[in-house]
């Protein structure tokens, strides 16, 4: 099963490139030579490995994000303002309201502090749906517009900076920088970071009772609520932790990438939920796929600075056709796995009786 | 006419139909028998073109006819009416029907269809309003709509699968004359069931079909009732010998004390259950009996505590349950719920899992705070090598596994460990005989072991076969009765809200 | 901006109007798809296909019309490619949504960089000429009522259209046997099976028309209110589409109710950024104190509040967002 996972995941990575390098090629483009910038520029030496590193993080903690709540059940949409809350809240802490301390506790409590806004964002979500029966997958759509605005209302009003008038912070002081742990590149902390989280998601989802609850109670709350489960407190906590994810990511990027943050912050809450899939919802290929996607984006960079100048924003077309790819696919699998396993599915809902039974 | 010759269909290995014949005549009721598995449902898809036989043709009127598809069914005057409706709830009856045999896709001649079906309807002495929203009618007038449908398609020969199943002793009491005003106008119904009361009052002749077998067809009455049970079942049933305890009972388990349980924003209606007393001692069955929805499974949903109750007490061993959080609540009783695809099982979890999902908290599955992967594995093949669960391996989706298996899962995880208090509401719902007896089995086993059992069901035979005491639920008040000593006739008049006299 | 010759509340008329039209238009092929049972969030990808699409088409051609044609085209095909991947493969619709949504970002972005190069290669100018695309179109008489002319009969052709649309598709939906057919296909498919109705087949139909309407909508935006390409021009307005649907509880006039309460608030929000500092109005000079992105935000928070107050009546279709497998 993981092997044809496998598989099937890089036939779709191939299936991608190749159709976006076939589009370069038939518009008059060398598609040779962009693949091969394309992989320097992703991973041709240190400093560019760690600027893919680097453009993985944020996108290795929203794909958790969508990936905690997808494998429960639970159509967060959300991380997108999950992501935004968490990184205006960073901003505000280290720019704004500078609690009493060394600089590190600064850092720890304003990461803390994103990791709670973008989890109570996410709560609204499940509370909405326990009390006013609002489907999460519409309210996290609805809560993304208004987290979005509500940073925008911000970094025009109190937490603009001074010199301008675009809705924009300032930067932040240097000391609150995560540090680089690898110099003269981007490798900062927050990466071993996020993927520390993600090891950590592994063993809580996947090996405890809490996870186990987590699972069940997603998937079926009315069997959890017949086995005795807390089901309200592990739905809450299902929507709280992938806030969490989310928020903690928009905290990593503005301590450890752009120091600042402006009203247009990037689209990594949705680029999120295609590295949650790609990584079959399982936090280590979450990681994974999301380290992908971080290449992709360093390499495409690389290649529109480079003489070709092309557009950044292939890596998107990569991106959208690789998930679509894969969703055929793995539909694909699961039905071919079901028929295999039930010959007369959907025809005979009462196989057999015991004697006669499949084994 | 309509003749089935020599037809055999074999999925993967198991013959679900081997060399059955059968003719049918025009403006006749034919019963086909056969308990879950025998063939009936296989044989009936056949005909309406959802299957196609390996070997055997059907003849219409003396014409070989091959059904392609439903819609070459519906051609050649062939309707059915599902066990599961195919009808849209948001949509009213006409649009539903024009929906179904509607030929035009643009102009909709409402006025005149709806006239039709109103026609139709008066004629059969129906009560179908064309105008009202489906979803806002009871499960019996949908039936009729579905029938409707079948008869406007040009339906000459219509097909009621398990027609009863879904329907309360009074509406299944309306339905049958109902279809014997149908065959009158010289439409043929057969009528599919597993149920010999029902086929005893519908029909004019009988089939029944035993593993894919033609064992008996004649008209009705040629046997006697014992005679078909026998034949569609081929054994004695199990039933007869799971006998009432004859160990006396122990100490109040589980105690109702006027326990009354209201709407929550709806206390001017009637409650749903009105003062109940109700006490289940170890080592006995309590057996609820009662026509379906008077308040059996807001009884379950009270005790569980997953509804408030509006007063009363509800006790375990004498100690009041209000104090605790539900899910410890629950915690506290094996329930084996109606629905055991909804609300027993998680179908796209493996079976382990699934067996689980009691004991997972148990400190021996669990390791360092992780959980203890070779002894969930161990455990989950010790119940399925006990409880006989047939499975290509523990780590299947449950999905996977044949209804009767995964009812046999769910009795595995909820009675393992030996609850005290066991909740159970018409568990062998949907089984077959063999799967049947085997729940009812665990269930006197449980008993006899010393829990105490609250058994609701709404098969009567199977609930006065193993029950202790018998109670009977009605419009949310529960009465009781001096079963064994009264008649099952009399429980079934109290069902029906005839108070009783003797009871 | 000139508001010389009409007064602020005709002009807000006007304006609200051509910011709700291409929310109608891409509105109602959403609501068709998803009575259906297809949830669409790749919306927001269809428009920005098509504003690029109906740009460089008009660009090249020099037609207004062939750009429009060209949206539609372009709008239906990424549509096809989701329904293939949703109806077909029956993948999960939110997650394909958020792929096309990508997807779109990236091809957009690419089709831009091929159509400013292909243009420079050609030394023709990358913008648009004086009369290529489309202009207001008054309609003769109507559009000198006052108020309510300029509002309704002085607006882009895409408006007429959308509004015809919208009547056709009401009508359609509720009385005829094809709306039966398409009501059904979300609330119980399997009844649409029993009657030898491929589920599959009107499902894809219903998609590829809202990528048909999301095309021309943004086409809309490209060649019509603006004459304009910028790579976030579609700004979120597909996911505002999807809101508004909800909003309107999957009806036609509760969406273009909706549609019309988005474009008020937002042309009334543009409306004071640009005239803030000229307005004489004590309402206008109060309003001006509300930082505007609260009035952006307006029209997601009365989507959730309708939701949150008026979810259990209509839940919409039983469907929504699940695939259907033969």
């Amino acid at each position: 099963m993981f092997w044809l996972w496998t598989a099937m995941a890089m036939g779709a990575v191939a299936f991608s490139v190749l159709l976006v390098l076939a589009i370069l090629a038939i518009s008059g483009y060398p598609a040779l030579g962009i693949l091969h910038r394309w992989i320097i520029g992703a991973a041709g030496n240190r400093f560019n490995l760690a600027a893919s590193m680097a453009d993985a993080c944020p996108l290795l903690l929203t794909g958790l994000a969508a990936g905690v709540a997808f494998r429960s059940g639970v159509l967060n949409i959300g991380a997108q303002g999950q992501f935004l809350l968490g990184a205006l809240v960073s901003v505000a802490l280290t720019t704004r309201v500078i609690f009493p301390g060394p600089f590190w506790c600064v850092i720890v409590g304003a990461m803390a502090a994103a990791c709670i806004a973008g989890g109570m964002w996410a709560l609204l979500a499940s509370v909405l749906e326990r009390y006013r029966g609002v489907p999460v997958v519409l309210s996290t759509i609805l809560l993304n517009f208004v987290a979005l605005y509500l940073v925008r209302a911000a970094l025009h009003g109190p937490l603009q900076a001074a010199d301008t008038s675009a809705p924009q912070s300032p930067q932040l002081k240097i000391i609150y920088w995560l540090p680089i742990l690898i110099t003269n590149t981007d490798f900062h902390l927050g990466i071993p970071l996020a993927f520390a989280v993600a090891v950590a998601m592994a063993v809580v989802l996947g090996r405890t009772n809490f996870g186990f609850e987590l699972l069940i109670t997603g998937l079926n709350p009315r069997v959890a609520r017949l086995v005795g489960m807390p089901v309200v407190r592990r739905q809450f906590a299902i929507m709280f932790l992938s806030g969490c994810c989310a928020g903690l990511g928009g905290a990593v990027q503005v301590l450890g990438v752009t120091h600042f943050m402006l009203g247009n912050f990037g689209n990594y809450g949705y680029t999120g939920i295609a590295v949650a899939l790609l990584g079959r919802l399982n936090p280590i290929g979450i990681a994974i796929a999301a380290v992908f996607f971080g290449m992709l984006d360093t390499g495409s960079r690389f290649v529109e600075e480079s003489s070709l100048a092309l557009p950044h924003q292939m890596a998107n077309v990569v991106k959208g056709v690789i998930i679509l790819a894969m969703l055929v696919a793995s539909a694909w699998m699961m039905r071919r796995g079901s028929r295999v396993r039930s010959p007369e599915a959907g025809v005979n809902q009462n196989p057999a009786d015991p004697q006669q039974v499949q084994s | 006419m309509l003749s089935i010759e020599n037809v055999s269909k074999a999925f993967g290995g198991v013959q679900a139909l081997n060399n059955v014949s059968l003719a049918v005549a025009p403006g006749s009721v034919q019963g086909i028998l056969g308990e879950n598995g025998a063939g009936k449902t296989t044989l009936m898809n056949i005909l309406f073109g959802l299957i196609r036989p390996d070997r055997g043709q059907i003849r219409l009127n003396g014409q070989a006819v091959v059904v392609r598809s439903p819609r070459v069914a519906q051609r050649l005057g062939i309707g059915m009416v599902h066990q599961h409706f195919k009808l849209s709830p948001a949509l009213s009856v006409t649009d539903n029907l024009a929906l179904a045999v509607g030929r035009n896709f643009v102009l909709l001649h409402r006025a005149a269809f709806r006239d039709r079906i109103a026609a139709l309807a008066r004629s059969l002495h129906w009560a179908v309003d064309p105008d009202s929203v489906v979803g806002q009618l009871n499960v019996g007038q949908q039936q009729r709509v579905e029938i409707i449908k079948a008869l406007l398609g040009g339906g000459k020969i219509l097909i009621l699968d398990e027609p009863t199943a879904v329907l309360t002793p009074q509406e299944v009491d309306e339905l049958i004359p109902a279809v014997r005003s149908l065959a009158r106008t010289g439409i043929t119904v057969i009528f599919i069931s597993h149920k010999l009361s029902e086929v005893n009052r519908m029909c004019d002749r009988i089939a029944v079909l035993r593993r894919g077998e033609l064992v008996f067809a004649g008209p009705m009455g040629e046997l006697s009732a014992e005679d078909i049970a026998q034949r569609m079942l081929g054994a004695p049933s199990a039933l007869s010998s799971l006998g009432a305890s004859s160990a006396s009972p122990g100490l109040v388990r589980l105690h109702l004390s006027r326990v009354c349980c209201t709407l929550p924003g709806t206390r001017k209606y009637k409650p749903l259950l009105n003062n109940i007393e109700l006490s289940v001692r170890a080592g006995e069955i309590v057996g609820i009996a009662g026509v379906e929805g008077n308040g059996q499974t807001t009884l379950i949903d009270v005790i569980m505590g997953s509804l408030p109750i509006s007063s009363g007490v509800i006790t375990l061993d004498g100690s009041d349950l209000s104090h605790l959080a539900n899910f410890r609540r629950a915690r506290q009783f094996a329930c084996i719920p109606e629905d055991r695809q909804g609300q027993g099982l998680v179908l796209s979890l493996s079976l382990t899992a699934n067996l689980m999902l009691r004991s997972y908290r148990n400190p021996e599955f669990t390791r360092l705070g992780l959980r203890h992967v070779t002894a969930w594995r161990a455990q989950a093949t010790k119940l399925v090598r006990s409880f006989d669960i047939r499975c290509a391996g523990v780590e299947v989706p449950i999905q996977f596994l044949s209804g009767g298996n995964q009812q046999k899962a769910l009795i595995a995880r909820e009675l393992y460990g030996n609850p005290p208090v066991i909740l159970a509401i018409n568990p062998t719902r949907g089984l077959d005989i063999g799967a049947t007896a085997f729940v009812l089995q665990q269930l006197t086993a449980a008993r006899q072991r010393g829990a105490a059992v609250l058994l609701i069901h709404s098969d009567l035979d199977e609930l006065l076969a193993i029950s202790d005491r018998v109670m009977v639920m009605y419009a949310g008040q529960l009465l009781p009765t001096k079963w064994p000593v009264v008649d099952r006739a009399a429980i079934g008049r109290m069902m029906m809200g005839i108070t009783p006299q003797a009871a | 901006m000139n508001i010389i010759g009409e007064s602020l509340g005709t002009f807000l008329a006007r304006q609200t109007v051509q910011a709700a039209t291409p929310l109608i238009m891409a509105g109602l092929g959403e609501l068709l798809a998803e009575v259906t049972g297809v949830i669409n969030i790749g919306i927001e990808g269809l428009m920005l296909m098509g504003c690029i699409a109906g740009y460089a088409a008009a660009g090249i051609s020099g037609s207004g019309g062939v750009g429009l044609g060209a949206a539609i085209l372009v709008g239906m095909g990424t549509a096809a490619v989701f329904a293939g991947v949703t109806v077909w493969a029956a993948a999960d619709q939110i997650v394909a949504g958020a792929a096309v949504n990508i997807l779109a970002v990236g091809a957009s972005g690419l089709a831009w960089f091929f159509y400013q190069n292909a243009r420079e290669a050609a030394h023709r100018s990358v913008s648009l000429g004086r009369h290529v695309g489309f202009q207001s179109e008054a309609i003769p008489g109507l559009s000198r009522i006052p108020f309510f002319g300029p509002m309704l009969f002085d607006q882009y052709m895409l408006f007429y259209a959308a509004i015809i649309l919208a009547v056709l598709i009401w009508l359609l939906l509720h009385h005829t046997r094809t709306g039966a057919i398409l009501r059904a296909l979300g609330d119980a498919p399997e009844a649409c099976q029993a009657a030898g109705i491929s589920v599959r087949t009107w499902r894809t139909g219903a998609v590829l028309f809202a990528g048909a309407c999301a095309g021309a909508a943004g086409a809309y935006l490209s060649i019509m209110r603006t004459h304009a390409f910028a790579s976030d021009m579609t700004g979120g307005q597909g996911f505002v589409v999807l809101s508004l649907v909800i909003f309107g509880r999957w009806t036609i006039p509760g969406l273009i109710a909706g549609c019309l309460l988005f474009g008020g608030i937002n042309s009334l929000q543009q409306t004071l950024q640009t005239t803030r500092y000229t307005s004489h109005s004590t309402l206008m000079h109060a309003l001006q104190y509300i930082p505007f992105e609260f009035f952006q935000m307006l029209p997601y928070v009365v989507a959730l509040l309708a939701l949150a107050t008026l979810s259990r009546s209509s839940p919409g279709p039983r469907y929504l967002g699940q695939a259907w497998r033969q």
